[in-house]
C-alpha cells in the first residue's frame, strides 16, 4: 500500500476534474463520506488514506433508491461454502467488476471503465476513471493495458497461441494507441461486435493486468538475477511459470496481486477456508456516501459438495445457491427457521434444463442420414409430454419449451418458445411413417431403412437423476411412436470424447448455455462453432479448429447459420445484429436441431436472513451476469451489522 | 539374522519398482487426462473455458511428451524426493499432502486406539465363555460394525449430531477454525468432530480383531500349557493373561505392516461423506479428476510405506518367534 | 478279603469261567450309538457339530431361503422393479391394519389423499380412513417376464384394484422400494458368489504352488502378494473400474465387477493356505505320497487341501459378507451397478443424501437385508469353521 498519492501524475484529471472537487459528483442527500468501520485502523495509522482520495475523480455511483433497494450500512462477513478448491474463481465471478457488465435489464453498462466508444462497430475507445488505484494503492492508468497488450498477449512465451481469440477480426490483431493516461483505443480493420461483450463477459476478457507488480516477474524488466532467484525458490519452470502463476486474476491464488474486485483475496492456498477483504480503492460507491462494498469480507468454505445442501441447513452459509439442487428445496425450505435463512426461488438461465441432441455427425449412416431429415427430429419432439415431465419432476414449476430464448430476453418469441412443443402422438407417427419408416415389428418398434430396429442409445454424462428420470419418461412416450431408447450414463469427459468420435447417436446435455441473450450477445451457440456443441461436434470442430480438422456442414440450413454466425461478427449496428439473431432462431424453431423440454426451472437460493438487497426472484446464470453479479452482490448488506 | 533383514531390503528395491511401474500405468491408462476433465468439469457447469491457459498449462506439464518419458521423469523426482506438482491445488504435492498429516495422523491414531479398546476385553471374554448369550451378544455387537455400510452410517450419526447436539455438518471443527493456528477452542471443536469418524471406522475394524484375538486365543486356550498351568492352580487370571494371550499376539505383531500406510491414508470413503480434513479425499478426488502427480506421488508413498511396515512386523515377528527364523526355508 | 486266602500248594486254582461262546472279535464289535460316531464320515462329524451352534444354524436356514427367494423375486414383489407411480411420488410406507371399525376384514391398506404444499413444494400424504384397499393373494398384477422365459403377471401378493401397496414407500419416482429391495437381492446375493469363487481359486493355486514348492517360486508370489496388498483398495477399484469400455452391457460390466472384486481379495486366502501348507508339507503323509510317486497336483488337490478344507469353507463364507459390502462401496463411489440394473448398494447410493435421511428416512430401509445378510454369513461361517475345527 502506498502512502504517497501522486495527483500529479494524472493529468487528465487537472484537464476534466471541476473546481468542486470529488464532492461535487455526489447527489446532494450525501453531504460527506463515511468511512467503512473495518478500515478505521489503517486510516488512523495513516496507511491508508482517507475515502476521498482512494476512490476515483468519478467513481460510480449505484442509485439504490432508484432500483428499488435500501442503501445500506457497512459491516459483516458473506459466509458461501464451495466444493472445490477451483471455485474461489467465484468470488470474481459473482463480484463481478468487469470493463463493462451487463445490468439487471440486461444492458451494456460501463463498471471500471469511466464511458466507452464504438465508432463504426471497429474503433473502440476506452476511457479508464481518473484517480482509480489497484487494491494495494498504485494508480490504474493506460500502463496496465499497455503491459498485457505489448508484453503478455504479444509475447509468444507467455501466449502460446497468441492474442485471444476475441482480439482478432480474421485472425488480424489490432492497433492499439495510448491516448493518454486515462484513454486507450483499439483500432480493428472491420467490425468486432464480439469485444464488448467479451469484457463483460463473467469469464472476462482481462486486456489489462497489474504491471506495477507483475514487472517484476518479466524477463523484460526485472533484474534477471532476482528473476531467476525468485523462479526457483517458486519451484517453477521458469519465468513465464512464474508470471502466470502470480498473475491470474481470474482464479486468483495470490493474495499479493493487487485487484480491482470489491473484496481480494487475503488467504494463500492451500486452504479450505479463503477469507476476501474488502478493496479500499473499489470504485463505487452509493448515494449517501458509503463506499461499495458493504459487506467487509467474503468466506468461502471449501469442503465436500454433497455436504453443502446439509451445511447450508445448519445455516453455515448467508448467501448459497451453488451446489443447491431443486430436490434440495424441500429440506432446506423445512430448515429456514432453524437455519435463520429464507429460501427463494430463482429461474434457471438454461436454453433448456435438459435437450436431447441427435447427433449429426454420428458415425452409423443409418441414423446420421435419418437425422438430416427433419421430419424426424420434429416427430420426436411431438412425441414429448412436456407437461408431464413439468409436473412430475419440476412440479409445474417450470415452462414447456423448445430450447430456445427465455421470455426474460429480448429475443424471446412465442412462437420459437412453442415451435413444435405440443403433446401430438398422431402426427409424430404420421410424421415417421413419411420419412420412410412406416414399417414396424410384432411389438410396434419400426424398422430402419436397413432392417434394424429403431433402438437407439441415448447417453448421458451420468451425473444428474433429474436427467435419467426425464428419460424414463420419455421413454415411455417414444415407445408410442415405435421408437426404443436405452439410456446409458457414462462419465463426463469419457462422454464428450464418445459424441465427439461420433460414437453415440443421440447425447443429452443442457440447452443453450445463454438464453437470456440480447443482439448484441454473440450467437455462437446456434452456430457450428466448437467441437462442444454436441449435435454437430465434427462441423463445430471444423470451424474451430479454421478447417484443419472436422467436417464442414452439409445440411444448408447449417451452413446458413455459419454464415449469419459470421455475419454477426462483421456486423456494425444492433438492428443489424437483431434481424441476424432472429434469423438464427427462427432456423433453429423450424428446423429443432436439437429437442428441448423444459427451462426456466427453478434454482434455490438461500438467503441468511440478516441480508438485505438480494432479490427475490432472479435468474441465475453464468453467463451473461456472472450468477449473482448482474444484482451487484457489493450492494448486499447485513441488518444486524455495529454500525 | 543380518543378513535376513539386508536381504529383505534388497528385494524391496524391485518391489518398489514393480510398483511404480503399475502406478503409473494404472493413471494413464483412463482415457484422457486432467485437462480434459477439467475443461468437461466447465463445460457441465456452462461456465466458459480459457483454453489458452490450457494450452499453456499443459505444455508446462510436459503432456506433449510422450508416457514413458514423462514416467521416467516422475520417477526421477520421486528418487530425488520430489512428490510433483498437483494440477488441481496448483501447488507442490508435498506441502498439499504435509498440511493434511496431522489430522489424519490423529483420526486414525484415535480409531485405532478405540478399536484395540473395545475389541481386546470382548474377544478375550468371548474366548473364554464360548457360546454363552454374553459371546452371541458382544459378536453380535462387534459384527454390526462391518455390517452397516459404513458411508451411510457417517451420513445419519451426522445429521443426528446436529440434531441433538447442535455439532456443525462435516469437516473435523467447527467452520471458524479452519486455518487457524492451534487453539484450545478449536481442539475443543475437533474433538466434538472426531467421535463420527472415529466410531464408524472403528467399528469396522473391532469386529475383525474381535474374530482374530478369539480364534488365536481359543487355539493357544486349547494347548497342552493352559491345562498343565491350569491343573497346576495357577490363578486363573494369570493363567490367561501371562501365557496363552502373549503367544496369541502373534498375529499382532504380523498385522503391523497393513497399519502403517492405513494410518496415512485413513478410511477414504468416511472421510469423503464427512468431508475430513485427511488425506483419504484428497487421493480420491485426485484419481477421479487424474491429477497425476497427486495420485500417483502418494500412491507410491503408500507403497512404500507398506513395503516398509512389512519389513518391520516380519522383523519383529523374526525375533519374537524363533519358530518362524528357523523355517520357511524351501524344501528338497 | 478272608476268601482271598491263597489255597494249599499243589491244589487247582479256583477261577471263574463263562458259560458264553467265544468270540474272538468282541472288543472290536460297537454298539449302536459307538458305531455312529466312530465310523462317521469327516463331513457328518462337521454336520453335528455344527448343529450345536444354533445361531449358525438360524443363519444358513435364513439364507437359504433368500437365495430360494431369488428364484421367485418376480412373484414375491408386488410391483415390478421399475414401474412408476407418478401420483405417489415419496409416499411414505403405508400401514397393514386388519380391522376397520371394529370388523375383521382380511388384511388392508387404506387410500392415501395427497397434496402439494405449494410453499415447501412439499408432497403430503394422509391415510384417507374412508376408502380400503384389501390386499389381494395369488392376484394379477404388473406383468413381468421369468427369467425371460416366459410372460406372466402372477404375484404372491398385490394391491387391490386401482389401489397402493406401499409397505416400505416409494422412492423419488413412485417406485415401490419393498419390491425394488426384493428385485436387489437377485444382484446383491449373486455377485459376491461369483467373486469368491474367483478369489477362491486364485487364492488356492497361488498360496497352494507358494506353499508347496517354495523358493523362488514362493519369494516371487509373496513379493506379487505385497505389491497387490500395498496399494489400497479404493484407488485400485477406481483405476480399474474407469478402464471399462462403456459400450459394454450392464450385465457385462456386472460381472466385470465381480472379476475385479474377486482378483483383489485373493491375497489374503493365499496367504493363509501358503502358511498352512509350509507346516503341513512336513507331515509323513505327503513324504508317502511322494515315495509312492503321486504328482504334486495330486498331493495338493488329494492329501494336504482336505487337511485344511474346513479353514477354506469358513474363510469362503467370511468373504462373501465382504463381497457385498464392497458392492455397496463402488455403487457408492460411482463405479459399480448404476441403474436400470438394481441391487441393494444402488439403492443405497442413491439414498445417500440429507434430504433422504431428514425427510424420506423410508428410502434407507435397503441398508437391513444388507446388515442382516451380512451377519448371517458371519455367524455361519463362525459355525463351519468352528464345526471343521480338527481339534476340538
Amino acid at each position: 500500500m502506498t502512502n504517497a498519492i501522486d495527483r500529479r501524475r494524472f493529468n487528465c484529471i487537472l484537464l476534466s476534474a471541476p473546481a468542486l472537487g470529488v464532492a461535487g459528483y455526489l447527489p446532494a442527500s450525501a453531504r460527506d463520506f463515511i468511512e467503512p468501520p473495518y478500515l478505521k485502523d489503517q486510516i488512523e495509522a495513516k496507511r491508508l488514506p482517507p475515502l476521498q482520495e482512494r476512490i476515483p475523480v468519478k467513481p460510480r455511483v449505484i442509485d439504490l433508491e432508484r432500483m428499488g433497494r435500501k442503501p445500506g450500512r457497512y459491516g459483516g462477513q458473506i459466509r458461501m461454502l464451495m466444493g472445490d478448491p477451483k471455485d474461489v474463481r467465484m468470488v470474481v465471478v459473482y463480484g463481478y467488476a468487469r470493463l463493462v457488465g451487463y445490468d439487471e435489464n440486461l444492458n451494456l453498462v460501463p463498471d471500471i471503465l469511466e464511458n466507452f466508444e464504438v465508432e463504426d462497430g471497429r474503433i473502440f475507445t476506452l476511457r479508464i476513471r481518473p484517480g482509480h488505484r489497484w487494491s494495494d494503492g498504485h494508480p490504474f492508468t493506460a500502463e496496465d493495458f499497455r503491459y498485457f497488450w505489448e508484453d503478455i498477449a504479444n509475447n509468444e512465451k507467455l501466449s502460446l497461441t497468441g492474442p485471444p481469440a476475441e482480439m482478432l477480426v480474421d485472425g488480424k490483431p489490432p492497433v492499439f494507441e495510448v491516448l493518454d493516461e486515462c484513454t486507450v483505443r483499439y483500432t480493428w480493420p472491420a467490425p468486432n461486435p464480439a469485444f464488448i461483450p467479451a469484457l463483460a463477459g463473467a469469464l472476462p476478457l482481462y486486456i489489462y493486468a497489474p504491471s506495477h507488480y507483475l514487472k517484476q516477474f518479466h524477463v523484460k524488466y526485472a533484474h534477471p538475477a532476482e528473476l531467476e532467484l525468485k523462479v526457483t525458490s517458486a519451484r517453477v519452470r521458469d519465468w513465464t511459470s512464474l508470471h502466470e502463476r502470480m498473475g491470474r486474476m481470474y482464479r486468483p491464488q495470490n493474495p499479493d496481486l493487487p485487484c480491482l474486485d470489491a473484496w481480494c483475496l487475503s488467504t494463500a492456498p492451500p486452504s479450505t477456508r479463503f477469507v476476501f477483504k474488502r478493496n479500499p480503492y473499489f470504485h463505487r460507491i452509493d448515494t449517501e456516501g458509503r463506499q461499495l462494498p458493504y459487506a467487509d469480507e467474503i468466506i468461502l468454505n471449501i469442503g465436500s459438495s454433497a455436504l453443502v445442501a446439509a451445511q447450508t441447513a445448519t445455516g453455515e452459509a448467508d448467501l448459497q445457491a451453488r451446489y443447491i439442487r431443486f430436490d434440495d428445496y424441500t429440506f432446506l425450505k423445512s430448515a429456514e427457521k432453524r437455519g435463520g435463512f429464507n429460501v427463494e426461488l430463482w429461474g434457471r438461465g438454461e436454453g433448456s434444463r435438459m435437450a436431447l441432441l441427435p447427433n449429426l455427425n454420428a458415425e452409423d449412416p443409418v441414423w446420421r442420414k435419418l437425422w438430416r431429415d427433419v421430419r424426424v427430429r420434429r416427430a420426436l419432439s411431438l412425441a414429448i409430454d412436456r407437461r408431464e415431465i413439468n409436473q412430475a419432476i419440476f412440479y409445474g414449476l417450470g415452462r414447456e419449451s423448445a430450447n430456445t430464448m427465455l421470455p426474460q430476453s429480448p429475443l424471446h418469441r412465442l412462437e420459437y418458445q412453442t415451435a413444435w412443443t405440443r403433446f401430438d402422438l398422431d402426427q409424430a407417427n404420421k410424421l415417421l411413417d413419411e420419412a420412410g419408416l412406416a414399417k414396424r415389428d410384432w411389438d410396434g418398434i419400426r424398422y430402419l431403412p436397413d432392417g434394424r430396429r429403431a433402438e437407439l442409445v441415448v447417453e448421458t454424462a451420468g451425473e444428474s437423476t433429474e436427467q435419467a428420470d426425464v428419460l424414463a419418461l420419455i421413454r415411455d412416450n417414444w415407445l408410442k411412436i415405435g421408437i426404443k431408447i436405452y439410456t446409458r450414463p457414462t462419465q463426463r469427459d469419457l462422454f464428450r470424447k464418445r459424441v465427439y468420435a461420433g460414437s453415440v447417436v443421440m447425447s443429452v446435455w443442457s440447452g443453450l448455455d445463454n438464453a437470456l441473450a440480447t443482439p448484441d450477445m454473440s450467437p455462437h451457440e446456434l452456430a457450428p462453432t466448437g467441437q462442444a456443441q454436441l449435435q454437430w461436434p465434427k462441423w463445430g470442430q471444423h470451424y474451430e479448429e479454421k478447417g484443419a480438422v472436422g467436417e464442414p456442414p452439409d445440411l444448408p440450413e447449417v451452413r446458413r447459420l455459419l454464415e449469419l454466425y459470421l455475419a454477426w461478427r462483421q456486423s456494425r449496428s444492433t438492428a443489424e445484429r437483431a434481424v441476424i439473431w432472429h434469423e438464427m432462431l427462427k432456423i433453429h424453431a423450424d428446423q429443432v436441431f436439437t429437442i428441448g423440454t423444459v427451462n426456466g426451472t427453478r434454482q434455490p437460493v438461500v438467503v441468511s436472513k440478516r441480508l438485505v438487497n438480494v432479490p427475490e426472484e432472479g435468474i441465475w446464470a453464468f453467463d451473461p451476469g456472472g450468477y449473482f453479479g448482474r444484482y451487484l452482490p457489493d450492494t448486499f448488506w447485513f441488518r444486524d451489522t455495529a454500525e | 539374522m543380518l543378513l535376513y533383514i539386508f536381504r529383505r531390503i534388497l528385494i524391496m528395491i524391485p518391489t518398489l519398482l514393480l510398483t511404480s511401474a503399475l502406478v503409473f500405468t494404472i493413471m494413464e491408462l483412463p482415457p484422457g487426462d486432467y485437462f480434459e476433465s477439467y475443461m468437461a468439469e466447465l463445460q457441465a457447469q456452462g461456465e466458459g473455458v480459457d483454453k489458452a491457459r490450457i494450452e499453456f498449462l499443459k505444455k508446462e506439464y510436459g503432456f506433449d511428451k510422450s508416457p514413458v518419458e514423462r514416467y521416467f521423469i516422475w520417477l526421477g523426482g520421486l528418487l530425488q524426493g520430489d512428490l510433483g506438482y498437483s494440477f488441481e491445488y496448483q501447488m507442490p504435492v508435498s506441502e498439499l499432502v504435509g498440511s493434511r498429516i496431522f489430522l489424519t495422523v490423529l483420526v486414525s491414531f484415535a480409531t485405532i486406539l478405540l478399536t484395540w479398546l473395545i475389541a481386546f476385553p470382548i474377544g478375550i471374554y468371548s474366548a473364554t465363555h464360548q457360546y454363552s448369550w454374553g459371546d452371541y451378544g458382544l459378536t453380535f455387537l462387534g459384527l454390526m460394525g462391518i455390517a452397516v455400510p459404513n458411508f451411510l452410517l457417517a451420513l445419519i450419526l451426522m445429521y443426528f449430531a446436529n440434531v441433538w447436539f447442535g455439532t456443525s455438518i462435516g469437516h473435523l471443527m467447527a467452520p471458524e477454525y479452519l486455518g487457524q493456528p492451534m487453539s484450545w477452542a478449536k481442539f475443543k471443536s475437533i474433538l466434538e468432530h472426531m467421535w463420527i469418524p472415529v466410531i464408524v471406522i472403528g467399528l469396522a475394524g473391532t469386529a475383525s480383531m474381535i474374530r482374530k484375538i478369539r480364534a488365536n486365543l481359543l487355539d493357544e486356550l486349547q494347548k497342552q500349557y493352559t491345562i498343565t498351568a491350569k491343573a497346576k492352580g495357577l490363578h486363573p487370571f494369570k493363567a490367561l493373561v501371562k501365557y496363552p494371550l502373549r503367544s496369541s499376539l502373534n498375529f499382532f505383531v504380523g498385522g503391523i505392516g497393513g497399519i502403517l500406510p492405513e494410518i496415512v491414508s485413513g478410511a477414504e470413503i468416511v472421510a469423503i461423506v464427512l468431508s475430513l480434513e485427511t488425506t483419504g479425499p484428497l487421493l480420491i478426488k485426485a484419481l477421479q479428476s487424474q491429477d497425476m502427480y497427486l495420485a500417483g506421488s502418494f500412491l507410491m508413498f503408500l507403497a512404500l510405506l507398506t513395503v516398509i511396515g512389512v519389513l518391520i512386523s516380519d522383523i519383529a515377528l523374526a525375533f519374537l518367534d524363533p519358530r518362524i527364523r528357523l523355517q520357511g526355508r524351501s524344501t528338497r | 478279603m478272608t476268601s482271598m486266602l491263597l489255597p494249599p500248594p499243589g491244589s487247582p486254582l479256583e477261577h471263574y469261567v463263562s458259560e458264553k461262546p467265544f468270540d474272538p472279535k468282541s472288543i472290536d464289535r460297537l454298539s449302536a450309538a459307538q458305531e455312529r460316531i466312530y465310523l462317521a464320515s469327516q463331513w457328518r462329524l462337521m454336520w453335528w457339530k455344527f448343529k450345536r451352534h444354533r445361531v449358525a444354524v438360524v443363519s444358513g436356514i435364513f439364507l437359504g431361503i433368500l437365495y430360494i427367494s431369488i428364484l421367485f423375486c418376480e412373484l414375491l414383489a408386488p410391483y415390478h422393479y421399475q414401474s412408476r407411480h407418478i401420483d405417489h411420488i415419496y409416499s411414505p410406507p403405508q400401514r397393514v391394519h386388519l380391522f376397520h371399525e371394529g370388523q375383521l376384514i382380511g388384511p388392508f391398506v387404506y387410500g392415501q389423499k395427497y397434496s402439494l404444499n405449494m410453499e415447501t413444494l412439499k408432497r403430503q400424504y394422509e391415510p384417507d380412513r374412508s376408502v380400503v384397499h384389501p390386499i389381494r393373494f395369488f392376484c394379477r398384477g404388473d406383468p413381468y417376464n421369468f427369467w425371460g422365459i416366459f410372460e406372466s403377471d402372477v404375484h404372491l401378493f398385490c394391491p387391490a384394484e386401482n389401489g397402493t401397496l406401499f409397505l416400505l414407500g416409494t422412492d423419488r419416482l413412485g417406485r415401490d422400494v419393498l419390491s425394488r429391495i426384493i428385485y436387489g437381492a437377485r444382484v446383491s446375493l449373486t455377485i459376491g458368489l461369483i467373486g469368491v469363487a474367483i478369489s477362491f481359486m486364485l487364492g488356492l493355486i497361488f498360496g497352494g504352488l507358494a506353499g508347496y514348492y517354495g523358493g523362488i517360486i514362493d519369494l516371487v508370489i509373496q513379493r506379487i502378494i505385497e505389491v497387490l496388498q500395498s496399494l489400497p483398495t479404493i484407488p485400485l477399484w477406481l483405476a480399474l473400474a474407469a478402464i471399462m469400455p462403456v459400450t459394454w452391457s450392464p450385465m457385462v460390466v456386472y460381472f466385470a465387477i465381480t472379476v475385479i472384486l474377486g482378483l483383489i481379495d485373493w491375497t489374503g486366502l493365499a496367504r493363509a493356505v501358503r502358511s498352512k501348507l509350509l507346516s503341513l508339507r512336513e507331515e509323513d503323509y505327503v513324504l508317502a505320497a511322494q515315495l509312492m510317486g503321486a504328482s504334486p497336483v495330486r498331493i495338493i488337490g488329494r492329501h494336504l487341501v482336505p487337511g485344511f478344507m474346513s479353514h477354506l469353507i469358513a474363510s469362503a463364507t467370511l468373504a462373501i459378507p465382504s463381497m457385498i459390502l464392497g458392492e455397496t462401496a463402488l455403487s457408492f463411489l460411482g463405479l459399480g451397478l448404476r441403474p436400470p440394473i438394481t441391487s441393494w448398494g444402488v439403492l443405497l447410493t442413491e439414498a445417500q443424501n440429507i434430504n433422504i435421511v431428514a425427510l424420506y428416512p423410508w428410502l434407507l430401509t435397503p441398508a437391513i437385508p444388507v446388515i442382516l445378510v451380512v451377519l448371517a454369513f458371519n455367524f455361519l461361517g463362525d459355525g463351519l469353521r468352528d464345526a471343521a475345527d480338527p481339534y476340538k
